[in-house]
């Protein structure tokens, strides 16, 4: 499954964040530790009674697809997980997770995999025990392999009736020419296509990437530390260390601004896309969360842009800003759907406008603590249950393997000056990083065009 | 979960160091004066939710002004008060990180909102003045009709599928009944309403008499009060506006409305009415029908493994016993779309074209063997134990707990999760498959295909010709074997009632 654009838009706007330095915007005491073969076990036991939720994150998603054509195998893998081992044939498992009625899925992103699962707490040790059999023994015969490679098409169709889906597509692969963020998580059609004949390229992707060292075990909710390490030992305890380390592509400097537009063939509103190459996560230095920042402040339903895009001139009626935290270099990305083609245009420019006015002026501190507020209470209201806190862990997991990591970063976001988001955007925003996508129906093309 | 008293405490790091209880005492339900039902659900949790639950709904749009419920709400969650601009009140949420949202299906109107208790009287004077003292501005006005025109021109006609196909289901099944339009209207009503209709709309059915509140969380002493006064001393006191309803039309043979449009996958949704709900004695027993033949989003189901796991046809296949919007992006359902009204539905997520038929076929034929043969005792306990635990998850936090509760009020039924286990443990196998012989059938159902090149499909299904499904990978012999019976399987079309309709029609009018 793949994750759905509003979702990664949450991850990149709802960041935490705390206002009084000394508290602790992550409230929940963890225990951490790590096997022998390199597995990483996190326990966050919560208030919630009854319920307990499992979240296992494997460092690979679609940033690890390097070799040519073989984009979308994080994802299909993603797939192939569910299709069983020798001990529980795929039936036998979805049996026993149905008498348990546990609530499982998994999602692929660029920078990792994470199955999940929620369960009442007396199953905690079956859980553990499943979950350690298929991440060890799997076995997908190649007939079920070539049967869920259609499955995996079949997703691809389903979000291609998403203009959002083309319009990203698009984007990345405009905006990168090495690194493999130059496709979506889905991957490319030719390769999706082409996944049928690729059933030993994916006993391979196994074989590299599920192992100890690239995952890390998630649980919270009403369970203790002390019940859940044994169980991991017991289960994970003889899985073996993998060697294999990838060489992702560095991405070149880009040096010119680029452009690309998608005709769409089927009447819908067109989309103005504009990003620019963003650093990596950091919990060290301000320029990611300055950039964070400046989404709030530029493009937020508080913001002028979006209160005279949106709001007065009413010209469009979907305005996000898209900063989704990445272990490599990626994109930030403004985005409005226009309602009259003619406005293409006009609202492209007011974006643009919108972005240089950080470089030009500095952001008022009231402004700038409203938007740290936001973050703070967000963050609060979001953790309201179990598993939402095992799923707002999660992405953290990827980036730096520890939860720490979240705390660090509203430590940072709390120390952003306006000084500092003006210098960053200075530093950032500039019309070489830029990569400009425009979207419409086949007939009106040419307006977007211009 | 919310019967339990217990009492456990957190301590947590910092500034957030609140002694809090998860275990929410049991919902009290009544009325804090003569004429303000409540649902209350009080905890020591920071986050406070309410919920301010309006029993009128799209069933009450009169005749031409359809979409009127809908945009009144909408004017109220997204639009200005007499005192606040909408964007004045967009700011003033902002550093609270929090919204005011409003929800309308039939029968129910829904206003709801989270904050944490640090924030809770901003919060609540911005909302009550939305709520009892409404803006009607016209620039709101147009801004939000514009949005509902394009929810049904553009994200349900073109970019979205297997929403539209659920949603002219039920369009087509209640045709002439209440229930006939989509929430948002129909592009030509929305086109005509006035802002003097909606504040109508606003006089006869936001009362006191329609109200029901519901607050969760740790809100303090004296604010259930105070909301009482407050709304009590501005709403009208009105009386119930209950719209009368009567049975929809007999489906007869398979209907089937195919809509045309340039799609690249066959999304399939059918089914028929059903009169049963949450009330009904019945209602735990097809739960356990439909959950083991189609649970929503779950690999486990029956119509999923055959479809989709063995076949590899789709992403997924799954069955409904209530209405369940908007079931691309979430897991479980929304609380407050209750309906005296339900249909039994299955929706087939999009296939590839040249398999289109056969899904129909394999759908029908799923569903005609389950009439037929009911489910197995390990089946059946399986699902069961399932459900026991399932329904947990469904009111896992805060704000679902106060749903759920507002729902069982109007169904006149005890608090969810201990009502669905309680029955549950009690069910036999006979008793769930009496119920799929008395309320299941394969005759007499309603399906929306949408679909390319329309007129062909229309012509392939009447003509009765086999239609073979084209795999990738076949798989074994026995699903040979299945697939034979599968693309000849008889569908008893009703010839008359099978049409295409190009996509620019459906919701027009």
């Amino acid at each position: 499954m793949k994750i759905i654009v509003a979702t990664l838009l949450l991850i990149g706007l709802l960041m935490p964040l705390t206002v009084s330095g000394q508290n602790k915007i992550f409230p929940y005491k963890y225990s951490m530790d790590d096997l022998p073969n390199g597995l990483r076990v996190v326990t966050i036991p919560t208030d919630y009674p009854n319920i307990v939720a499992l979240y296992i994150v494997v460092n690979t998603g679609s940033r690890n697809e390097i070799e040519a054509g073989r984009s979308g195998f994080a994802h299909l893998f993603e797939h192939l997980m569910f299709r069983g081992t020798e001990r529980y044939p795929a039936e036998r498992y979805s049996n026993l997770l149905k008498r348990a009625g546990a609530d499982t899925n998994a999602y692929t992103s660029d920078d990792r995999t994470v199955y999940h699962i929620v369960f009442s707490k007396e199953d905690l040790e079956q859980m553990l025990m499943l979950e350690a059999d298929r991440f060890q023994n799997l076995k997908v015969p190649e007939e079920d392999f070539k049967t869920e490679t259609r499955a995996v098409l079949g997703e691809y169709n389903k979000n291609a009736s998403n203009p959002i889906s083309k319009l990203y597509e698009t984007l990345r692969d405009t905006a990168f020419d090495k690194h493999t963020y130059e496709h979506t998580t889905m991957g490319f059609l030719r390769d999706v296509e082409n996944m049928p004949t690729m059933y030993d390229y994916s006993l391979e992707f196994f074989r590299r990437y599920y192992r100890p060292e690239y995952t890390t075990i998630v649980v919270t909710g009403d369970v203790k530390h002390e019940q859940v390490l044994p169980l991991v030992k017991k289960y994970w305890g003889t899985w073996t260390r993998g060697t294999y380390a990838p060489k992702i592509p560095a991405e070149p400097e880009q040096t010119a601004e680029r452009k690309a537009h998608v005709d769409w063939p089927s009447p819908t509103l067109p989309w103005v896309a504009v990003a620019y190459k963003s650093p990596a996560f950091s919990t060290e230095n301000k320029d990611k969360v300055s950039l964070d920042l400046i989404g709030s402040l530029g493009f937020s339903p508080t913001s002028d842009l979006y209160q005279k895009l949106v709001i007065r001139e009413q010209k469009v009626d979907v305005l996000f800003y898209d900063s989704d935290d990445h272990i490599d270099p990626y994109l930030v990305v403004a985005a409005a759907r226009v309602k009259d083609p003619k406005d293409i245009e006009y609202v492209r420019n007011e974006i643009l406008k919108t972005f240089d006015s950080f470089k030009n002026t500095k952001v008022s501190k009231e402004k700038l603590e409203a938007v740290k507020s936001n973050i703070k209470y967000s963050f609060a209201l979001s953790l309201d249950n179990s598993e939402a806190i095992a799923a707002n862990v999660a992405p953290y997991i990827a980036l730096t393997r520890t939860p720490d990591s979240i705390n660090k970063l509203f430590d940072l976001y709390t120390a952003v000056t306006p000084e500092e988001i003006q210098q960053m955007a200075g530093k950032y925003l500039t019309d070489k990083r830029r990569t400009i996508v425009t979207l419409a129906h086949k007939e009106r093309s040419q307006d977007a065009a211009k | 979960m919310q019967q339990s008293s217990k009492r456990l405490t957190v301590v947590a790091i910092g500034l957030s160091i609140i002694m809090f209880t998860s275990a929410i005492a049991p919902a009290q339900t009544g009325k804090v004066s003569s004429n303000m039902a409540t649902v209350l659900l009080p905890s020591t949790s920071p986050l406070i939710s309410i919920r301010l639950l309006f029993n009128t709904g799209a069933a009450s749009d009169p005749k031409g002004k359809e979409g009127v419920a809908a945009l009144t709400a909408a004017m109220i969650s997204d639009g200005g008060t007499q005192r606040m601009t909408y964007a004045q009140i967009v700011e003033a949420m902002f550093p609270m990180a929090t919204r005011f949202n409003s929800q309308v299906d039939k029968e129910m109107t829904a206003f709801y909102g989270t904050t944490h208790a640090d924030n809770l009287n901003k919060y609540y004077d911005l909302i009550k003045d939305m709520v009892l003292n409404p803006g009607w501005r016209e620039d709101d006005f147009n801004r939000l009709r514009e949005d509902a025109i394009n929810y049904l021109k553009v994200n349900l006609r073109h970019n979205n599928d297997e929403e539209l196909g659920k949603e002219a289901l039920y369009n087509e099944i209640y045709e002439g009944h209440p229930y006939g339009h989509n929430n948002a209207g129909t592009v030509e009503s929305l086109q005509k309403l006035t802002l003097e209709d909606l504040k109508k709309f606003y006089r006869d059915n936001y009362t006191m008499a329609n109200l029901v509140v519901g607050l969760a969380g740790g809100y303090p002493k004296g604010f259930e009060e105070k909301l009482k006064a407050d709304f009590a001393a501005r709403l009208a006191a009105g009386s119930p506006s209950q719209v009368k309803l009567s049975s929809p039309a007999k489906i007869e043979g398979l209907q089937m409305t195919v809509i045309d449009k340039d799609a690249p996958g066959t999304a399939i949704s059918l089914g028929f009415p059903i009169e049963i709900t949450r009330a009904h004695p019945d209602w735990p027993a097809l739960l356990v029908v439909q959950s083991y033949f189609g649970q929503h989003r779950s690999s486990n189901s029956y119509l999923y493994q055959r479809l989709r796991q063995i076949r590899g046809l789709n992403y997924g296949d799954y069955a409904y016993i209530e209405y369940f919007p908007r079931g691309m992006f979430q897991f479980h359902p929304d609380p407050n779309i209750a309906r005296r009204h339900q249909i039994f539905q299955i929706w087939i997520r999009p296939v590839e074209p040249k398999n289109g038929l056969f899904s129909l076929r394999a759908a029908m034929y799923e569903l005609d063997k389950l009439v037929r043969n009911g489910m197995s005792k390990e089946d059946f306990e399986a699902t069961r134990e399932f459900l026991t635990k399932f329904v947990n998850l469904l009111t896992k936090d805060q704000d679902s707990q106060l749903g759920y509760a507002l729902d069982s009020r109007y169904y006149g039924i005890p608090a969810f999760t201990d009502y669905v286990r309680e029955r549950l443990s009690k069910l036999t196998l006979d008793d769930v498959n009496r119920a799929i012989k008395t309320y299941l059938q394969a005759r007499d159902v309603q399906a929306v295909v949408v679909t390319t090149d329309g007129e062909a499909f229309k012509k392939a299904a009447l003509s009765g010709e086999p239609s073979p499904i084209s795999y990738t990978s076949p798989p074994g012999a026995a699903i040979l074997e299945e697939d034979k019976l599968i693309e000849r399987f008889k569908l008893n079309f009703n010839p008359k009632q099978v049409r295409v309709v190009p996509v620019e029609s459906v919701f027009q009018s």
